[in-house]
Protein backbone atom coordinates (compact mmCIF):
# COMPACT_ATOMS: atom_id res chain seq x y z
CA UNK A 1 0.00 0.00 0.00
CA UNK A 2 2.49 2.48 0.72
CA UNK A 3 4.46 1.64 -2.21
CA UNK A 4 2.75 4.25 -3.93
CA UNK A 5 2.62 6.98 -1.29
CA UNK A 6 4.78 9.28 -3.81
CA UNK A 7 2.43 8.76 -7.03
CA UNK A 8 -1.13 10.98 -7.58
CA UNK A 9 -3.78 10.20 -9.54
CA UNK A 10 -5.75 12.96 -11.01
CA UNK A 11 -9.28 12.48 -12.05
CA UNK A 12 -11.19 15.11 -13.87
CA UNK A 13 -15.33 15.06 -13.32
CA UNK A 14 -18.38 16.35 -14.53
CA UNK A 15 -21.42 15.02 -13.72
CA UNK A 16 -19.84 11.06 -12.93
CA UNK A 17 -22.28 10.42 -9.54
CA UNK A 18 -23.11 7.15 -10.82
CA UNK A 19 -19.82 5.60 -11.13
CA UNK A 20 -17.17 7.99 -9.68
CA UNK A 21 -17.44 6.08 -6.44
CA UNK A 22 -16.26 2.52 -7.93
CA UNK A 23 -13.61 4.61 -9.79
CA UNK A 24 -11.76 5.81 -6.84
CA UNK A 25 -12.33 3.06 -4.56
CA UNK A 26 -10.92 1.09 -7.98
CA UNK A 27 -7.47 3.63 -8.16
CA UNK A 28 -7.41 3.51 -4.37
CA UNK A 29 -7.05 -0.17 -3.98
CA UNK A 30 -3.49 0.38 -5.85
CA UNK A 31 -2.93 3.79 -4.92
CA UNK A 32 -3.32 6.01 -2.06
CA UNK A 33 -3.65 9.47 -3.14
CA UNK A 34 -6.02 10.37 -5.38
CA UNK A 35 -7.35 13.91 -6.30
CA UNK A 36 -10.68 14.32 -8.10
CA UNK A 37 -11.53 17.67 -9.54
CA UNK A 38 -15.36 18.31 -9.23
CA UNK A 39 -15.44 20.61 -12.54
CA UNK A 40 -18.68 22.49 -11.73
CA UNK A 41 -21.11 19.68 -12.17
CA UNK A 42 -24.70 19.66 -10.88
CA UNK A 43 -24.87 15.95 -9.48
CA UNK A 44 -23.33 15.32 -5.98
CA UNK A 45 -19.75 13.63 -7.58
CA UNK A 46 -17.65 15.41 -5.32
CA UNK A 47 -18.85 14.42 -2.06
CA UNK A 48 -18.97 10.77 -3.38
CA UNK A 49 -15.70 10.61 -4.49
CA UNK A 50 -14.58 12.46 -1.04
CA UNK A 51 -16.46 9.72 0.63
CA UNK A 52 -14.31 7.52 -1.20
CA UNK A 53 -11.18 8.45 -0.07
CA UNK A 54 -9.85 10.93 -2.72
CA UNK A 55 -9.27 14.81 -1.66
CA UNK A 56 -11.48 16.70 -3.77
CA UNK A 57 -11.24 20.14 -5.57
CA UNK A 58 -14.72 22.13 -7.09
CA UNK A 59 -14.50 24.28 -9.69
CA UNK A 60 -17.22 26.74 -8.43
CA UNK A 61 -18.65 27.03 -12.37
CA UNK A 62 -17.90 24.38 -15.25
CA UNK A 63 -14.68 25.15 -17.05
CA UNK A 64 -14.03 21.60 -19.05
CA UNK A 65 -11.61 19.12 -19.05
CA UNK A 66 -8.29 20.69 -19.72
CA UNK A 67 -8.83 23.35 -17.13
CA UNK A 68 -9.87 20.13 -14.28
CA UNK A 69 -6.34 18.10 -15.11
CA UNK A 70 -4.21 21.26 -15.13
CA UNK A 71 -5.79 22.50 -11.41
CA UNK A 72 -5.68 18.43 -10.26
CA UNK A 73 -2.10 18.54 -11.17
CA UNK A 74 -1.66 21.97 -9.56
CA UNK A 75 -2.97 20.55 -6.45
CA UNK A 76 -1.00 17.24 -6.29
CA UNK A 77 2.42 18.96 -7.31
CA UNK A 78 1.86 21.40 -3.94
CA UNK A 79 1.53 18.48 -1.99
CA UNK A 80 4.38 17.43 0.01
CA UNK A 81 6.35 14.20 -1.45
CA UNK A 82 4.58 14.24 -4.35
CA UNK A 83 7.08 13.11 -7.75
CA UNK A 84 4.40 10.72 -9.94
CA UNK A 85 1.41 12.24 -11.13
CA UNK A 86 -0.89 10.56 -13.55
CA UNK A 87 -4.40 11.40 -15.28
CA UNK A 88 -7.47 9.36 -15.31
CA UNK A 89 -10.54 9.59 -16.52
CA UNK A 90 -13.47 9.39 -14.39
CA UNK A 91 -15.80 7.00 -16.38
CA UNK A 92 -14.25 3.90 -15.34
CA UNK A 93 -12.61 3.31 -19.10
CA UNK A 94 -9.34 3.25 -18.04
CA UNK A 95 -7.75 0.16 -16.29
CA UNK A 96 -5.48 1.16 -12.60
CA UNK A 97 -3.37 -1.95 -14.15
CA UNK A 98 -2.06 0.40 -16.60
CA UNK A 99 -1.07 2.93 -15.21
CA UNK A 100 1.24 0.16 -12.43
CA UNK A 101 2.80 -0.98 -15.92
CA UNK A 102 3.42 2.84 -17.22
CA UNK A 103 4.61 3.92 -13.96
CA UNK A 104 7.05 0.73 -14.10
CA UNK A 105 8.32 1.86 -17.33
CA UNK A 106 8.44 5.56 -16.29
CA UNK A 107 10.78 4.34 -13.81
CA UNK A 108 12.89 2.27 -15.66
CA UNK A 109 13.22 3.64 -18.57
CA UNK A 110 14.33 6.90 -17.60
CA UNK A 111 11.29 8.91 -19.06
CA UNK A 112 9.60 12.07 -18.31
CA UNK A 113 6.09 10.71 -19.33
CA UNK A 114 4.43 7.79 -20.92
CA UNK A 115 1.28 8.09 -22.64
CA UNK A 116 -1.45 5.59 -23.18
CA UNK A 117 -2.23 4.75 -27.17
CA UNK A 118 -5.24 2.84 -28.42
CA UNK A 119 -3.68 1.70 -31.31
CA UNK A 120 -0.41 0.00 -30.34
CA UNK A 121 -1.39 -3.86 -31.76
CA UNK A 122 -5.52 -3.58 -32.91
CA UNK A 123 -8.33 -1.09 -32.70
CA UNK A 124 -10.06 -1.94 -29.21
CA UNK A 125 -13.07 -3.89 -29.55
CA UNK A 126 -16.60 -1.93 -29.32
CA UNK A 127 -14.51 1.25 -30.59
CA UNK A 128 -17.12 3.24 -32.71
CA UNK A 129 -16.14 2.62 -36.27
CA UNK A 130 -15.73 6.12 -37.30
CA UNK A 131 -13.50 6.80 -34.57
CA UNK A 132 -11.10 3.66 -35.57
CA UNK A 133 -10.87 5.35 -38.89
CA UNK A 134 -10.26 8.86 -37.72
CA UNK A 135 -7.98 8.87 -34.60
CA UNK A 136 -5.26 7.47 -36.08
CA UNK A 137 -5.65 9.94 -39.11
CA UNK A 138 -6.06 12.55 -36.92
CA UNK A 139 -2.11 11.32 -35.00
CA UNK A 140 -0.94 11.56 -38.56
CA UNK A 141 -1.59 15.10 -39.11
CA UNK A 142 -0.38 16.65 -36.18
CA UNK A 143 2.66 18.10 -36.77
CA UNK A 144 3.79 17.53 -32.97
CA UNK A 145 2.49 14.26 -32.25
CA UNK A 146 4.27 13.36 -35.87
CA UNK A 147 7.35 14.40 -34.50
CA UNK A 148 6.86 12.12 -31.72
CA UNK A 149 5.76 8.95 -33.89
CA UNK A 150 2.67 9.02 -31.74
CA UNK A 151 -0.04 6.65 -32.72
CA UNK A 152 -2.79 7.86 -30.87
CA UNK A 153 -3.42 11.47 -30.56
CA UNK A 154 -6.18 11.61 -27.78
CA UNK A 155 -5.29 9.51 -24.97
CA UNK A 156 -6.44 10.61 -21.37
CA UNK A 157 -4.21 7.97 -19.59
CA UNK A 158 -0.81 9.66 -19.23
CA UNK A 159 1.97 9.45 -16.24
CA UNK A 160 4.62 11.69 -15.28
CA UNK A 161 7.11 13.35 -13.12
CA UNK A 162 7.55 15.67 -11.37
CA UNK A 163 9.49 17.87 -14.27
CA UNK A 164 6.73 17.76 -16.49
CA UNK A 165 4.00 18.06 -13.68
CA UNK A 166 6.06 21.42 -12.30
CA UNK A 167 5.67 22.88 -16.47
CA UNK A 168 2.57 22.19 -16.95
CA UNK A 169 0.24 24.88 -17.68
CA UNK A 170 -2.92 24.34 -19.88
CA UNK A 171 -4.69 26.88 -21.62
CA UNK A 172 -7.04 25.25 -23.63
CA UNK A 173 -10.30 24.52 -20.80
CA UNK A 174 -12.05 22.25 -23.06
CA UNK A 175 -11.38 18.75 -24.84
CA UNK A 176 -8.05 20.59 -26.92
CA UNK A 177 -5.89 20.10 -24.21
CA UNK A 178 -4.34 16.46 -25.56
CA UNK A 179 -3.13 18.15 -28.24
CA UNK A 180 -2.22 20.77 -26.19
CA UNK A 181 -0.71 18.50 -23.37
CA UNK A 182 1.51 17.01 -27.29
CA UNK A 183 2.78 20.53 -28.14
CA UNK A 184 4.36 20.77 -24.66
CA UNK A 185 5.79 17.78 -24.66
CA UNK A 186 7.66 18.84 -28.05
CA UNK A 187 8.70 22.43 -26.54
CA UNK A 188 10.34 21.15 -23.79
CA UNK A 189 11.55 18.08 -24.85
CA UNK A 190 10.07 15.83 -22.72
CA UNK A 191 11.83 12.19 -23.12
CA UNK A 192 8.05 10.56 -23.63
CA UNK A 193 6.96 6.86 -24.61
CA UNK A 194 4.10 5.39 -25.71
CA UNK A 195 2.44 2.40 -23.93
CA UNK A 196 -0.32 -0.10 -25.26
CA UNK A 197 -3.33 0.50 -22.81
CA UNK A 198 -6.73 -1.36 -22.82
CA UNK A 199 -9.73 0.91 -23.12
CA UNK A 200 -13.36 -0.87 -21.89
CA UNK A 201 -15.26 1.35 -23.89
CA UNK A 202 -18.54 0.58 -21.68
CA UNK A 203 -22.62 1.90 -22.84
CA UNK A 204 -21.47 4.35 -20.09
CA UNK A 205 -18.35 5.63 -21.23
CA UNK A 206 -20.22 5.30 -24.88
CA UNK A 207 -22.84 8.14 -24.08
CA UNK A 208 -20.45 10.46 -22.40
CA UNK A 209 -17.95 10.60 -25.21
CA UNK A 210 -17.16 13.28 -27.76
CA UNK A 211 -18.96 13.56 -30.78
CA UNK A 212 -16.43 13.94 -33.71
CA UNK A 213 -17.55 16.98 -34.68
CA UNK A 214 -16.28 18.45 -31.66
CA UNK A 215 -13.09 17.83 -33.63
CA UNK A 216 -13.22 20.98 -35.61
CA UNK A 217 -12.82 23.12 -32.72
CA UNK A 218 -9.67 21.30 -31.63
CA UNK A 219 -8.32 22.48 -34.83
CA UNK A 220 -8.97 25.86 -34.36
CA UNK A 221 -8.19 26.28 -30.79
CA UNK A 222 -4.71 24.15 -31.91
CA UNK A 223 -4.13 27.16 -34.90
CA UNK A 224 -4.89 30.17 -32.23
CA UNK A 225 -2.37 28.25 -29.59
CA UNK A 226 0.28 30.62 -28.49
CA UNK A 227 -1.32 33.35 -29.57
CA UNK A 228 -3.14 34.27 -26.53
CA UNK A 229 -1.51 35.82 -24.00
CA UNK A 230 -0.86 33.55 -20.83
CA UNK B 1 -11.37 45.05 -62.10
CA UNK B 2 -9.09 41.86 -61.58
CA UNK B 3 -6.45 43.76 -59.72
CA UNK B 4 -9.14 45.42 -57.26
CA UNK B 5 -10.23 41.64 -56.19
CA UNK B 6 -6.91 41.00 -55.72
CA UNK B 7 -6.32 44.09 -53.68
CA UNK B 8 -9.45 43.24 -51.19
CA UNK B 9 -8.71 39.78 -50.96
CA UNK B 10 -5.28 40.75 -50.23
CA UNK B 11 -6.86 43.18 -47.20
CA UNK B 12 -8.54 40.26 -45.34
CA UNK B 13 -5.84 37.96 -45.67
CA UNK B 14 -3.35 40.93 -44.44
CA UNK B 15 -5.92 41.98 -41.71
CA UNK B 16 -6.34 38.17 -40.38
CA UNK B 17 -2.53 37.95 -40.16
CA UNK B 18 -2.31 40.97 -38.39
CA UNK B 19 -4.85 39.78 -35.54
CA UNK B 20 -3.41 36.46 -35.24
CA UNK B 21 0.06 37.82 -35.19
CA UNK B 22 0.03 40.25 -32.45
CA UNK B 23 -0.80 40.33 -28.81
CA UNK B 24 -3.89 42.23 -27.78
CA UNK B 25 -1.74 44.78 -26.43
CA UNK B 26 -2.37 48.34 -25.92
CA UNK B 27 -1.16 49.58 -28.56
CA UNK B 28 -3.04 47.41 -31.11
CA UNK B 29 -5.76 48.31 -28.87
CA UNK B 30 -4.99 52.14 -29.73
CA UNK B 31 -4.88 51.24 -33.55
CA UNK B 32 -8.54 49.86 -33.39
CA UNK B 33 -9.51 52.90 -32.05
CA UNK B 34 -8.20 54.74 -34.90
CA UNK B 35 -9.62 52.57 -37.08
CA UNK B 36 -12.88 52.78 -35.73
CA UNK B 37 -12.74 56.74 -36.03
CA UNK B 38 -11.91 56.87 -39.29
CA UNK B 39 -14.98 54.15 -40.10
CA UNK B 40 -17.13 56.62 -38.28
CA UNK B 41 -15.84 59.37 -40.04
CA UNK B 42 -16.14 57.80 -43.70
CA UNK B 43 -19.64 56.69 -42.86
CA UNK B 44 -20.92 60.17 -42.29
CA UNK B 45 -19.41 61.29 -45.44
CA UNK B 46 -21.28 58.81 -47.22
CA UNK B 47 -24.18 59.43 -46.16
CA UNK B 48 -23.55 62.93 -46.35
CA UNK B 49 -22.75 62.77 -50.19
CA UNK B 50 -23.78 58.96 -51.28
CA UNK B 51 -22.32 59.83 -55.28
CA UNK B 52 -19.03 60.59 -53.70
CA UNK B 53 -18.34 56.66 -53.32
CA UNK B 54 -19.18 56.24 -56.32
CA UNK B 55 -16.38 58.65 -57.39
CA UNK B 56 -14.46 56.47 -55.06
CA UNK B 57 -15.26 53.28 -56.00
CA UNK B 58 -14.17 54.49 -60.10
CA UNK B 59 -10.85 54.70 -59.07
CA UNK B 60 -10.68 51.63 -57.71
CA UNK B 61 -12.20 49.51 -60.70
CA UNK B 62 -15.48 49.21 -58.86
CA UNK B 63 -18.86 49.80 -60.65
CA UNK B 64 -21.03 51.20 -57.90
CA UNK B 65 -20.39 52.98 -54.32
CA UNK B 66 -22.85 50.60 -52.61
CA UNK B 67 -20.59 47.57 -53.65
CA UNK B 68 -17.41 49.56 -52.04
CA UNK B 69 -19.72 50.08 -49.21
CA UNK B 70 -20.07 46.48 -49.22
CA UNK B 71 -16.75 45.17 -49.76
CA UNK B 72 -15.30 47.55 -46.87
CA UNK B 73 -18.31 46.43 -44.17
CA UNK B 74 -17.19 42.99 -44.82
CA UNK B 75 -13.64 43.25 -43.89
CA UNK B 76 -14.98 45.60 -41.16
CA UNK B 77 -17.30 42.66 -39.96
CA UNK B 78 -14.67 40.04 -40.04
CA UNK B 79 -12.24 42.18 -38.08
CA UNK B 80 -14.87 42.37 -35.34
CA UNK B 81 -15.71 39.13 -35.06
CA UNK B 82 -11.84 37.97 -35.10
CA UNK B 83 -11.06 40.36 -32.58
CA UNK B 84 -14.01 39.50 -30.19
CA UNK B 85 -13.14 35.95 -30.73
CA UNK B 86 -9.77 36.07 -29.42
CA UNK B 87 -10.71 38.74 -26.49
CA UNK B 88 -13.21 35.94 -25.62
CA UNK B 89 -10.44 33.20 -25.33
CA UNK B 90 -8.54 35.36 -23.50
CA UNK B 91 -11.20 36.15 -20.98
CA UNK B 92 -11.86 32.62 -20.88
CA UNK B 93 -8.21 31.96 -19.91
CA UNK B 94 -8.31 34.23 -16.99
CA UNK B 95 -11.72 33.08 -15.20
CA UNK B 96 -10.17 29.89 -15.29
CA UNK B 97 -7.13 30.86 -13.39
CA UNK B 98 -9.76 32.61 -11.10
CA UNK B 99 -11.76 29.55 -10.71
CA UNK B 100 -9.38 27.28 -10.29
CA UNK B 101 -7.64 30.08 -7.09
CA UNK B 102 -10.93 29.48 -5.80
CA UNK B 103 -11.25 25.63 -6.04
CA UNK B 104 -7.78 25.40 -4.26
CA UNK B 105 -8.99 27.89 -1.50
CA UNK B 106 -11.80 24.88 -0.94
CA UNK B 107 -10.06 21.46 -1.01
CA UNK B 108 -11.24 19.08 0.93
CA UNK B 109 -8.63 16.30 2.83
CA UNK B 110 -9.50 13.16 3.89
CA UNK B 111 -9.05 13.03 7.26
CA UNK B 112 -6.75 9.67 7.04
CA UNK B 113 -4.39 11.67 4.87
CA UNK B 114 -4.01 14.76 7.59
CA UNK B 115 -3.01 12.31 10.11
CA UNK B 116 0.06 11.17 7.49
CA UNK B 117 1.98 13.77 6.85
Amino acid sequence: MSLYRDVWIVIPAYNEASVIADVVADVRAVFPNVVCVDDGGRDDTGDRAFAAGAHVVRHPVNLGQGAAIQTGIEYARARPGAQFFATFDADGQHQVKDVVRMLDRLQSEDLDIVIGTRFADRPPDRMPMLKRLLLPIVAKLSRSSRQLHLTDAHNGLRVFNKTVADALNLTMNGMSHASEFVSLIVENHWRIAEQPVQILYTDYSMSKGQPLVNGVNIIVDGLLRGRLRR
Amino acid sequence: MIWTKALLIGAVVLLLAYLFSSRRNAQSRAWVKVGYVFFVVGAIYAILRPNDTTVVAHWLGIGRGADLLLYALVIAFLFTTISAYMRFKDLELRYAQLARAVALEGARVPEDDTRQV
